[in-house]
C-alpha cells in the first residue's frame, strides 16, 4: 500500500512538472548575487567594459559583475582549469574553444540552448521586461560563422557565445605596390609570382611575413578541404597527400626567400613589414586586430613613409574563400546556485547584443562585432568611413573583415585540440627549414609522423 | 611537571614550521606518489566524475615510452655528465691558480664570483644576444643583419661563422651555447669552494714539495687534488643535483620554447618536462616524471656517496 | 706522509735552490697570472658585452662589423627598458616580496633552529632527521599538488602565494641549529637560573650571537626572490604582482616588431644592478654563506 502510494505520488510529481514546467521555467528572481569574470582584456577596454558594467547594473542592480584580467589566454586557460578541479571557477571566462573542450573533461560549462531558447519573463529594476531568452531577430543578428562556433563540440550544444571577433588579413606595402603596377595576389598562385616579381625589384627584400605557422596550416587544409583534425574519432588526420604537397611548396618559397613567419624571423612579421631599413618586407598576413602594428612610423615631416593596403588573404578558391575566425568567446561555468548562472547568462547576453558595447568596444580593440546591426550604429559607420591606409587603419581592417562574413570557419574543438594546433605550427616551421641538399620529402613525411605521434601522445 | 611544560613549549615554537610543512612539503609527497600510481589521472576529469583511474604502473611506462621524455632524460643526462667535470676541472685550475698568487688575488676572486650573483634568466638572455644571428640564414639567399659577436669574432679569427641557436641550427651548436653558458654560470661556486679548502690545506706539503722541486702538475694530481678530495666530492655531488634540475639556464638561452624555433623542446629538459605536462592537465603522469627525477637524482647522489668514500681523503 | 718528514726533507733539499729553478719559477708565475686573465676576460666579457650593448643605438648595434665601445652613447636606452619592461612594478614587487618573505622566514627559522638546538622534546630526533630528509626531494615533486593547494587556498594572483610557501627552509634551519649548538650550553644554564626566560634568552643572546649566519640566510632568501622564476610564474603572473625575473623574459617576449637588443641589454643590466650592489657592500657574508649551503640562491 505504501509503496503504490509513493509510485503514485511521483507520477503526480512527473505530471506537474510536464504540465506546467512552461509556467515555471525559471527566471532571474531579482535576487542579489556576484558574479566574476576572468578576461584578457587591458585597460583601454575594461574602461569600456566598466560603463557597460554601470549601465547593465541600471537594469539589474542586484547583479554584481567583478572581472579579473588574468593575463594571456593561456593563463586563463591554467588558472580556470586548476581552479575548476577545487570548485573555485569564476562565473564566466573568455575562452577559446580548446579551453572550452578541457573545461568540458570536468562537465563544467553550462550549456546555452537552455537559456537561448526561454521565453520566461524577466523583470528590470526600471520594471521594464525581457525574455529570458534570445528573440528571433537578436539570433538572427550574429553573423552566423560566429555564433555556430559555440556549437561545435561534437554535441551540437551551444557552450560559448562570441564576443568579438577577428581574422586574419593580408596587409601590403599600397605604396610599394603602385609604383611598381603590382596587382594584390589573390590566390596563392598569383602570391608567388609576386613575391618572384618583387625579389626582382628588392633583392634584400623577403616579401611576405605570415605571423602565425598554426594558422597558416590550418587555413590550408580548410582551403585546400583536406582533412586537419576531427571532433569524433580519429582526432589527428592532417597527415596526408595534399597537406603534405602545399608544405613542399611553402618549404620551397622559403628557401627562396619569399616568405618568412613569426618563429622563424624571431620577432612579429609586422616589425619587417613596418621597417624601413634595407631587409623589409611588403606584405604581411596577420591578425585584423593588430592593424595599427602593421602601420609603420611616421616620419619627421609627420607623414607615414608609405600608405598600408589591406586585403583578403590568398585563396586557393577565391570563389569560396575561407579565412579563420578568431578572438574570444564567453563561456558560462556550472554553479550550484541556478541565480549565479542565470545572472551570468543575462550578462553574457547583455554584452553580446548591445549594439553600442559591441561598437564601442570594436573600436577600442581593433576587434570586429559579433552582430550585424552595429554597422548601422552612426558612431561605428562613421568609423568605418574614415578608413584609410594610415590614420584609420584599423577602420580599413575592419572593413575587409566585414566583407567576408560568409568565409569565416573554425576547427573542431575537442581535448587535445590545442595540442593539434601547436604541433601542426612547428610542424610547418621544422619543414619550411629543411634545407637544400637532403631528402626533403622523407624529411617532410618524418616530420609529419612525428608530430601526430606528439598529439596523440597528449591525448592516449 | 618541568618536563611536559618544556615539551609543550617546544612544540609551540616549531608549530609554525611544521603547519607550513605539513601543508606543502608533506601533503605534496603523498599526494605526488598517489597520483602517481593512477592511469591519466587529472584534476579535471576527476571532477568530471570519471573518477575510476585504473591503479598501477600505466603513468610510469607511458612516461617512459615517450619519446619527449627520452630525450629531455638525454639532454638533462648529456649537460651533466659534461658540464660538472668541465665546471669542476677549471674551476680546480682557477683556484689553484689563485692560491699560487699574491698581488690581484683578491680582485680576481671577486671577478670570479661576479657571476653568481646574477640572474640566470637576465644573462642568459645576454649570452642568447652574444650567439644570435639577426637575418635570415640556411636558404638559398643569404640575408645577414648581423651576425652575432661570438660569430664576429670566430671571423676575425679567420673561421667560419656558425649558426649557434638559429633556425636550422645543429643539436650540438645548441648544446655547445648551453655547455658554456652552465659551466660558466657554475664557476663561482666551484671556485669558492674550492679556494677556501685549498686555504685549509697545510702549507707544509707545499713547501716540502717545492723543496723536491716537484712539477707543477704532479703537486696538483698528488698532493692537491687527493687533499680537496672532500671539496671535490662536494661541488661534483652539488653540480650533478643541480644539473639534474636545469631548466632556467635553458629558458634564458632560448626561451620557453626550450629549443630553436624549428626544433621546439629539443633541448628540453627533465623539469622542463614536469611542468608541460602540468599545462595539458595530466597530473597523473607529471607525477610519474617528477618521481623518476626524484629516483635519478637519489641514485646518482648514493653513487656518489659510494665512490666519494673509496677515493676521498678525509 | 706525515708532517714532520716533510720537515726533514725540507732541510735537506733547502739547497738545491738554484738559480735556474728560480727563473722557471717566475716563468711559471708569469703563465699562472696569464691563465688567470684569460678566464677572468672570459667570466667579465658578458657583463662588458651587456654593458656596452645597452648604450648603443639599434643601428650601431646591428652593424655587421661591430664597434667595441659605443659611437654614440645613448642612456635613453634605459629610459626606455624602464617603460617597456614596466620595471617600475616589477622591481616593487620584488622587494615587497623579497623583505617580507625573508623577515617571516627569519622568525620562523630563528624559532624551529632553538627548538631544535636548546629544548627537550619527544621525538626530536627523529624529527630533525625526517626534516634533513626533505632535502633530497626535488622541488618539481611539491610543485604539482601545492599549485592545487594554492588555488585552493584562493591564493593565486597575491603577494601571499609567493611568499608563505617557501617560508619553510629547512636548509636554514639546519644552518642556524648548527650555528646555536657552538653557543655554550652553559649560557643558557646561568641564564635559566637567573630567571630569563627561553624567548627573552634566545632574543637577547642566541641571536645576536649567530648574526653572521643570520645575515648570510637574509641575503640568501633575497637573492632567492630576485631569481625565482618557476613559482611566480605559475601562480602570480599578473601584472600587479609579476617579479622581476618573469617579468624581464615575458617583456621581450610579448613585443611586436623587432626585438630591440639595446633596450633589452639595458634591462638586464637594470635588473642586474641591485644584486651586483648587494654584494660589494656585504661581499664578505654572500660569500660564506654560499660556501655554506651549496645552493644557488
Amino acid at each position: 500500500m505504501k509503496k503504490l502510494l509513493s509510485v503514485l505520488l511521483l507520477l503526480c510529481m512527473l505530471l506537474s512538472v510536464t504540465a506546467f514546467g512552461a509556467a515555471d521555467e525559471v527566471t532571474y528572481d531579482g535576487s542579489e548575487v556576484t558574479i566574476t569574470f576572468y578576461h584578457t582584456m587591458g585597460s583601454n577596454l575594461t574602461a569600456v567594459l566598466d560603463n557597460y558594467i554601470a549601465e547593465f547594473n541600471t537594469l539589474y542592480p542586484n547583479i554584481h559583475v567583478v572581472y579579473t584580467s588574468v593575463g594571456s589566454y593561456d593563463d586563463v586557460r591554467d588558472q580556470v582549469s586548476t581552479e575548476i578541479t577545487v570548485g573555485t571557477q569564476p562565473n564566466i571566462a573568455y575562452c577559446y574553444p580548446d579551453h572550452v573542450a578541457l573545461y568540458n573533461l570536468a562537465r563544467a560549462v553550462k550549456t546555452l540552448d537552455g537559456y537561448i531558447d526561454s521565453t520566461a519573463t524577466v523583470t528590470r529594476a526600471d520594471g521594464s521586461t525581457e525574455i529570458l531568452g534570445l528573440t528571433p531577430e537578436q539570433k538572427a543578428d550574429f553573423i552566423e560563422g560566429y555564433y555556430m562556433e559555440g556549437a561545435q563540440f561534437g554535441d551540437g550544444q551551444m557552450y560559448t557565445m562570441p564576443l568579438s571577433k577577428s581574422t586574419e588579413v593580408l596587409y601590403y606595402n599600397k605604396t610599394f605596390f603602385d609604383q611598381n603596377g603590382i596587382k594584390v595576389p589573390a590566390t596563392w598562385d598569383e602570391m608567388e609570382d609576386v613575391c618572384a616579381k618583387i625579389v626582382e625589384i628588392d633583392p634584400n627584400s623577403i616579401p611576405l611575413g605570415y605571423d602565425s605557422e598554426s594558422n597558416w596550416f590550418i587555413t590550408m587544409c580548410e582551403q585546400y578541404g583536406s582533412p586537419y583534425t576531427s571532433a569524433t574519432g580519429d582526432h589527428f588526420l592532417f597527415d596526408n597527400e595534399q597537406n603534405r604537397a602545399f608544405i613542399a611548396r611553402f618549404r620551397e618559397w622559403k628557401q627562396e626567400e619569399y616568405v618568412t613567419t613569426q618563429k622563424i624571423y624571431g620577432a612579429y612579421t609586422s616589425g619587417l613589414f613596418v621597417s624601413t631599413d634595407m631587409t623589409r618586407s611588403y606584405m604581411s598576413i596577420g591578425s585584423s586586430a593588430g592593424a595599427t602594428y602593421q602601420r609603420p612610423a611616421k616620419g619627421a615631416d609627420g607623414s607615414y613613409p608609405f600608405e598600408v593596403g589591406i586585403a583578403t588573404i590568398p585563396q586557393v578558391d577565391p570563389d569560396h574563400p575561407r579565412v579563420i575566425s578568431q578572438g574570444p568567446s564567453l563561456c558560462i561555468f556550472r554553479k550550484d546556485n541556478e541565480q549565479e548562472m542565470i545572472a551570468s547568462w543575462l550578462f553574457v547576453k547583455f554584452l553580446t547584443t548591445n549594439v553600442e558595447f559591441q561598437a564601442e568596444f570594436s573600436m577600442a580593440s581593433g576587434y570586429v562585432p559579433v552582430i550585424r546591426s552595429v554597422a548601422d550604429n552612426p558612431v561605428y559607420a562613421e568609423f568605418l568611413n574614415k578608413a584609410d591606409g594610415g590614420d584609420y587603419v584599423s577602420a580599413l581592417s575592419a572593413k575587409v573583415c566585414l566583407s567576408q562574413e560568409k568565409a569565416y570557419y573554425t576547427s573542431p574543438a575537442f581535448v587535445g585540440s590545442s595540442v593539434a594546433r601547436d604541433a601542426v605550427g612547428s610542424l610547418l616551421i621544422k619543414c619550411l627549414t629543411i634545407a637544400d641538399g637532403t631528402d626533403v620529402d622523407a624529411e617532410i613525411g618524418k616530420a609529419f609522423e612525428e608530430a601526430v605521434e606528439k598529439c596523440r601522445y597528449a591525448i592516449e | 611537571m618541568v618536563e611536559s611544560k618544556q615539551q609543550w613549549k617546544a612544540w609551540l615554537y616549531l608549530a609554525p614550521a611544521i603547519v607550513l610543512l605539513l601543508v606543502f612539503t608533506v601533503w605534496p609527497i603523498i599526494n605526488t606518489v598517489a597520483m602517481a600510481f593512477m592511469e591519466n589521472y587529472s584534476g579535471l576529469v576527476k571532477v568530471g566524475g570519471d573518477s575510476a583511474f585504473r591503479i598501477g604502473f600505466g603513468n610510469f611506462v607511458r612516461v617512459a615510452q615517450n619519446s619527449e621524455f627520452q630525450s629531455s632524460l638525454t639532454n638533462t643526462i648529456l649537460l651533466c655528465v659534461i658540464t660538472v667535470p668541465v665546471s669542476t676541472v677549471l674551476a680546480l685550475l682557477i683556484a689553484v691558480a689563485l692560491n699560487a698568487i699574491k698581488p690581484l688575488r683578491n680582485a680576481l676572486q671577486t671577478i670570479f664570483f661576479l657571476p653568481y650573483v646574477t640572474n640566470a634568466i637576465a644573462i642568459g638572455m645576454v649570452f642568447a644576444a652574444m650567439f644570435n644571428i639577426v637575418g635570415s640564414i640556411g636558404g638559398r639567399r643569404e640575408i645577414i643583419v648581423t651576425a652575432g659577436i661570438v660569430n664576429n669574432i670566430i671571423e676575425f679569427f679567420g673561421g667560419q661563422k656558425v649558426n649557434w641557436i638559429n633556425i636550422g641550427s645543429t643539436y650540438w651548436a645548441n648544446m655547445a651555447v648551453m655547455i658554456i653558458y652552465i659551466v660558466w654560470n657554475a664557476l663561482p661556486f666551484k671556485i669558492l669552494i674550492l679556494t677556501s679548502g685549498l686555504q685549509s690545506i697545510n702549507k707544509q706539503y707545499y713547501e716540502a714539495a717545492k723543496v723536491d722541486s716537484t712539477p707543477r702538475w704532479r703537486v696538483l694530481t698528488r698532493i692537491t687534488v687527493p687533499l680537496l678530495s672532500p671539496m671535490l666530492a662536494y661541488v661534483v655531488i652539488t653540480g650533478f643535483i643541480g644539473g639534474f634540475k636545469e631548466y632556467t639556464s635553458v629558458v634564458g638561452i632560448f626561451g620557453e620554447g626550450m629549443g630553436p624555433a624549428h626544433d621546439p623542446g629539443r633541448l628540453n629538459t627533465m623539469v622542463g618536462l614536469i611542468y608541460d605536462s602540468l599545462a595539458t592537465n595530466n597530473q597523473g603522469r607529471a607525477s610519474a616524471a617528477a618521481l623518476y627525477l626524484f629516483g635519478i637524482i637519489l641514485v646518482v647522489t648514493l653513487i656518489n656517496l659510494q665512490v666519494s668514500k673509496k677515493r676521498v681523503h678525509y | 706522509m706525515t708532517a714532520d718528514r716533510f720537515d726533514v726533507m725540507h732541510a735537506r733539499n733547502m739547497k738545491k735552490l738554484s738559480g735556474e729553478q728560480k727563473g722557471l719559477e717566475i716563468l711559471g708565475q708569469g703563465l699562472v697570472y696569464l691563465f688567470l686573465f684569460l678566464m677572468a676576460a672570459v667570466v667579465l666579457f658578458p657583463f662588458y658585452w651587456m654593458i656596452i650593448s645597452s648604450l648603443k643605438s639599434l643601428t650601431e648595434y646591428r652593424l655587421s662589423r661591430p664597434t667595441f665601445w659605443p659611437q654614440q652613447v645613448l642612456l635613453s636606452n634605459y629610459a626606455d627598458a624602464f617603460t617597456t619592461a614596466k620595471l617600475g612594478v616589477l622591481f616593487k614587487n620584488t622587494m615587497i616580496v623579497g623583505i617580507v618573505s625573508t623577515l617571516l622566514s627569519l622568525v620562523i627559522t630563528v624559532l624551529t633552529a632553538f627548538a631544535f638546538a636548546r629544548l627537550e622534546f619527544k621525538g626530536k630526533e627523529l624529527l630533525f632527521a625526517a626534516l634533513l630528509a626533505t632535502m633530497m626531494i626535488p622541488g618539481e615533486l611539491f610543485t604539482i599538488t601545492n599549485y592545487s593547494t594554492v588555488t585552493n587556498l584562493g591564493w593565486r594572483n597575491t603577494y601571499t602565494v609567493l611568499i608563505v610557501p617557501f617560508l619553510v627552509s629547512v636548509f636554514y634551519i639546519y644552518l642556524l641549529r648548527q650555528s646555536f649548538l657552538q653557543i655554550p650550553n652553559e649560557l643558557y644554564l646561568a641564564a635559566k637560573v637567573d630567571g630569563t626566560s627561553d624567548f627573552k634568552y634566545l632574543w637577547k643572546v642566541m641571536v645576536p650571537l649567530a648574526l653572521p649566519t643570520l645575515i648570510s640566510i637574509t641575503i640568501l632568501k633575497m637573492m632567492g626572490a630576485w631569481n625565482s622564476y618557476i613559482w611566480p610564474r605559475l601562480v602570480a603572473n599578473d601584472e600587479a604582482h609579476r617579479l622581476i625575473t618573469n617579468g624581464l623574459r615575458n617583456a621581450f617576449t610579448d613585443t611586436t616588431g623587432d626585438v630591440n637588443y639595446p633596450v633589452q641589454m639595458a634591462a638586464v643590466a637594470l635588473v642586474s644592478a641591485p644584486l651586483f650592489l648587494v654584494f660589494i657592500f656585504l661581499r664578505k657574508y654572500i660569500m660564506s654563506g654560499v660556501s655554506r649551503s651549496g645552493i644557488k640562491g
